[in-house]
């Protein structure tokens, strides 16, 4: 072809194919570990919150025997949310009653509420929920919060 | 032999574009879970009042009276304290007396939920430091770290009594 430029013409190596067989094992395992440390988003919030902040926070255990409360806006006023929908607070005791029937004897005997709130509700709202809660026996309640740095 | 045919390469499966499934598998996946766990304060209440339940009578020396009015005001025992202090009266307070030592809590129904969290987590911390304390005293390790039985220990010696006007009351 070019005669001229034959002799600088070096062989041409071929750069060697990388070998991606294990890649998709690779990502497989982070796949798996995702799934596994993580959970689903069990139910949709409806409501708007932003939980307030403590120090002394702790982890919530034991997955199985809580029931969430959500408290927040919804359409410009204040409404209760449990598990997967609006309620008010009168319904909470049938509910509770309805879903300790759902949970093993062991799991009923550690319900948990755990009360996701947003931080400018007014306390008549809580306490509304609260009395309702008393009034079913649901007597441990995580007041949930972020950990404050 | 004529049975011998010549040897054919079986052609190689292209995996390449398996990397990119599993990818969009565990993107979906980190869309889909949350990592946040639920973290709080537990409380337990005290269950329903009954009708025929008597009310006691106890020292006004002994109780705290802590309460929040409807501009998110902290009072204890009548003067306005921040949620630091109300940490340090309830330590006190349940470090001097702690087996007859109330803490009365009363929100008012205006009250934001803010408040009223930064009151309990005050009054939750102060348990926690003492409780910390005892455990490092006579255990030798962090509250944490004690096992269900040492714990138990600990919450007896120092119990949060605390009660909750909800017209009733909280323990």
């Amino acid at each position: 072809m070019r005669p001229m430029r034959s002799m600088f013409q070096r062989k041409r190596h071929q750069v060697p194919s990388l070998n991606v067989a294990s890649m998709p094992d690779l990502i497989f395992t982070v796949l798996f570990f995702f799934m596994i440390v993580t959970h689903m988003r069990s139910d949709e919030v409806k409501v708007k919150l932003e939980v307030p902040q403590g120090t002394g926070v702790q982890k919530l255990a034991n997955k199985a025997s809580v029931v969430n409360i959500y408290i927040g806006q919804f359409k410009g006023e204040w409404a209760v949310q449990l598990n997967g929908d609006l309620i008010s607070p009168e319904d909470i005791p049938a509910r509770i009653e309805e879903l300790r029937g759902g949970m093993s004897a062991e799991n009923a005997d550690k319900l948990t509420v755990s009360l996701r709130a947003d931080r400018h509700t007014p306390m008549g709202v809580i306490t509304d929920v609260k009395q309702a809660l008393q009034q079913s026996y649901a007597l441990r309640i995580n007041y949930s919060a972020t950990e404050l740095k | 032999m004529f049975r011998k045919r010549y040897r054919q390469q079986i052609p190689e499966l292209n995996t390449t574009s398996t990397a990119d499934i599993s990818f969009m598998l565990l993107i979906f996946f980190l869309v889909t879970s949350s990592m946040d766990t639920d973290k709080g304060l537990l409380r337990q209440m005290a269950p329903p009042p009954q009708q025929e339940e008597q009310l006691m009578d106890i020292n006004k020396d002994c109780v705290l009276q802590v309460e929040l009015d409807a501009q998110d005001q902290l009072t204890c025992n009548g003067k306005v304290v921040t949620p630091k202090q109300l940490r340090e009266e309830v330590r006190t307070m349940a470090s001097v007396n702690r087996e007859g030592h109330v803490v009365a809590v009363k929100a008012d129904r205006q009250t934001s939920y803010e408040a009223y969290f930064k009151m309990q987590n005050a009054i939750v911390g102060a348990y926690a430091t003492l409780r910390e304390s005892y455990a490092q005293k006579h255990f030798g390790k962090h509250y944490v770290a004690c096992n269900s039985e040492e714990r138990t220990m600990v919450n007896e010696y120092y119990p949060q009594r605390i009660s909750e006007d909800l017209k009733g009351g909280g323990r």
